[in-house]
C-alpha cells in the first residue's frame, strides 16, 4: 500500500453526548510522526477511535492509505493499522503475555516474534501476569510492544506513555524512532508531555473544544514567539510602550524599571525600542508549550515559511 | 548495509555495526537565537565538513536519527541534507545513507581565510564599541599574534 498520505479526513464531524466534534479537516503524510495535543476533552480520543471505525463520523469523509472505506475497513486495511488506547482492552485481561500475544498473532500476517520478544526484554515486562494483574505502566509496555510487533504502516498511540516510568519512556522514545528509521511507517500520537513533542514530532496538530486549530511542522514554531524585557520607569512609560507597540501581548511592569511583553516579530520590536531610545535588557524565546498554550487561545503563530527562504 | 565500494578513496569513520552509530555530529542548537534551525543546523554541519572534522567518507546517521538527537523534525534534516548535497558536500546512495563527498582543497582554503575573516571582524567590531582607535587595535592584534606564535615555538 504505497500511498502519499496515511490518513485524510474531509469536514468530518461527530456529534457526542455534550458537544460537538468538528468539523475536522486533517492530512497525515505517510513517513511522519504528527502529536495530537489539546486539553482533556478536546477530541483527540474521538478522532483516533474515528480512524478505527470504532466511531463513524455523523458527516464527512475518511480516507485510509487514500482509499475511503464506507463499508468498513478491509481486513487488509486493519492488519496495516495498530493502535494503542487510552484503555486497554478489558477483553485481554485474564490473559497473560504469551497468550494475548499468539491471539494477536493470528490477525497479523506481519507479526514478528522475534521484535517482540527483545521489546518486552527492553521493557522488562513481567511474564505470566495476567494483563489485567499488571499495573498501569506495565500493561503499557505490553501494548506499545504488541502494537510494534504487528509491524504496522500506521500507529496510533492514545496517550501511550502516561504510567511509564522515565525509564521505559526513554527506551519507548528510542524503540519508536527506531521503527520509523527502519520502516518509515505514520505514526499518530496524542500526548500531554511537551518534551515527547520535543522528542519524536515531525508536526503539531493542535485540537482544542472539538475542533482543529491547526497543524504545523514542528521546527516552523521553534522561535515563534519571543519574551522581550526593556527598561520602563513606571505606569505611565508603559502606557506610551503600550501605544508605540501594537499587537505585542501581556505587557507588564515586571518591577521598578522593567516591563516584559510577548511578540512574534521580535526583530522589528527591538529595533523599534532602539529608535525610542530604549533598551532591550533581555530576550528569550518561548517554549513550546507556551506557543501552544498562546494558540489555544486565539493567538495563532505566524509560521516561518522555508519555501520562501530566509 | 553499505557496499563496500562506497568507502573506495575515502577514510571510513565507520566501520562496523549499525548504520551511523559510530558517528557523533558536534551539532550544538541555540535556542534563544534567531536563527531558523535548519540554518544553524546547516552552518554547523557545512563548517563540520569543510573543516575536515567530520573526513570525506563518513556515513552520516540517518535522517530520523540525526533529527532524534538534535530533537528536531525529519523535514528539517532532509532539507540540511539536500541543501549540503547541492553543495557536493554530501552524496546520498539509495539504500545505504548519506555520505560526505571530497571538500577540494581549494573550498578548504577558502573556508578557512572565510572563518578568519568572520572572527577578526567580530574582534575589531568590539574594538570600536569601547573607541578604541585603529593604531591601538593594530598594536593590540601584532602584540597577540607575536604571543601566541611565540609559545608554539
Amino acid at each position: 500500500m504505497m500511498a502519499q498520505m496515511a490518513i485524510e479526513l474531509r469536514n468530518v464531524s461527530k456529534q457526542r453526548r455534550n458537544k460537538t466534534i468538528g468539523p475536522l479537516n486533517l492530512t497525515l503524510p505517510q513517513g511522519y510522526i504528527t502529536a495530537l495535543v489539546g486539553h482533556n476533552g478536546s477530541g483527540k480520543s474521538t478522532l483516533m477511535n474515528m480512524l478505527m471505525q470504532l466511531v463513524n463520523p455523523d458527516d464527512g469523509e475518511i480516507y485510509w492509505f487514500e482509499q475511503k472505506y464506507k463499508q468498513g475497513l478491509p481486513l487488509k486495511v486493519r492488519q496495516a493499522i495498530a493502535y494503542v488506547p487510552e484503555n486497554s482492552l478489558a477483553e485481554e485481561a485474564y490473559w497473560n503475555v504469551e497468550e494475548a500475544a499468539s491471539f494477536r498473532k493470528h490477525w497479523y500476517p506481519e507479526w514478528d516474534a522475534e521484535y517482540l520478544e527483545g521489546l518486552l526484554e527492553k521493557f522488562e515486562v513481567p511474564r505470566n501476569v495476567k494483563l489485567g494483574k499488571m499495573s498501569k505502566g506495565e500493561r503499557r509496555k505490553f501494548e506499545i510492544a504488541a502494537a510494534l510487533a504487528a509491524r504496522p504502516q500506521l500507529l496510533l498511540l492514545d496517550e501511550p506513555s502516561s504510567g511509564l516510568d522515565p525509564f521505559a519512556w526513554k527506551v519507548m522514545l528510542e524503540t519508536l524512532l527506531r521503527y520509523m528509521d527502519e520502516t518509515g511507517a505514520t505514526i499518530l500520537i496524542s500526548t500531554h508531555i511537551v518534551e515527547e513533542v520535543r522528542r519524536l514530532a515531525d508536526y503539531i496538530v493542535l485540537m482544542h473544544k472539538g475542533e482543529l486549530l491547526g497543524m504545523a511542522e514542528k521546527d516552523s514554531l521553534f522561535g515563534s514567539w519571543s519574551e522581550v524585557w526593556v527598561n520602563a520607569a513606571d505606569e505611565e512609560e508603559l502606557a506610551e510602550l503600550a501605544a508605540e507597540l501594537p499587537g505585542v501581548l501581556q505587557l507588564t511592569l515586571e518591577a521598578p524599571g522593567a516591563a516584559s511583553f510577548l511578540t512574534q516579530q521580535v526583530q522589528g520590536v527591538e529595533e523599534h525600542i532602539h529608535h525610542l531610545g530604549l533598551k532591550v535588557i533581555k530576550s528569550r524565546s518561548l517554549e513550546l508549550d507556551e506557543i501552544l498554550h498562546l494558540w489555544t487561545h486565539g493567538h495563532r503563530p505566524i509560521l516561518v515559511d522555508y519555501e520562501k527562504g530566509d | 548495509m553499505y557496499e563496500e565500494a562506497e568507502l573506495q578513496g575515502g577514510t571510513p569513520a565507520y566501520r562496523s555495526g549499525r548504520r551511523g552509530e559510530d558517528v557523533w555530529i558536534p551539532v550544538q542548537i541555540n535556542e534563544n537565537s534567531a536563527e531558523p534551525l535548519y540554518h544553524q543546523i546547516e552552518t554547523q554541519l557545512r563548517s563540520l565538513i569543510i573543516s575536515g572534522v567530520i573526513t570525506e567518507g563518513t556515513l552520516l546517521p540517518s535522517i530520523r536519527e540525526f533529527a532524534g538527537e538534535l530533537k528536531c523534525s525529519v523535514i528539517t534534516v532532509r532539507r540540511v541534507y539536500q541543501d549540503l548535497e547541492n553543495e557536493g558536500l554530501l552524496r546520498t546512495r539509495q539504500g545505504t545513507g548519506t555520505f560526505v563527498s571530497n571538500v577540494g582543497d581549494a573550498a578548504m582554503a577558502e573556508y578557512k581565510h572565510e572563518a578568519v575573516r568572520k572572527a577578526l571582524e567580530g574582534a575589531v567590531d568590539v574594538g570600536k564599541s569601547v573607541q578604541c582607535g585603529q593604531e591601538e587595535l593594530t598594536r593590540i592584534f601584532l602584540e597577540i599574534v607575536e604571543n601566541k606564535y611565540r609559545e608554539q615555538q
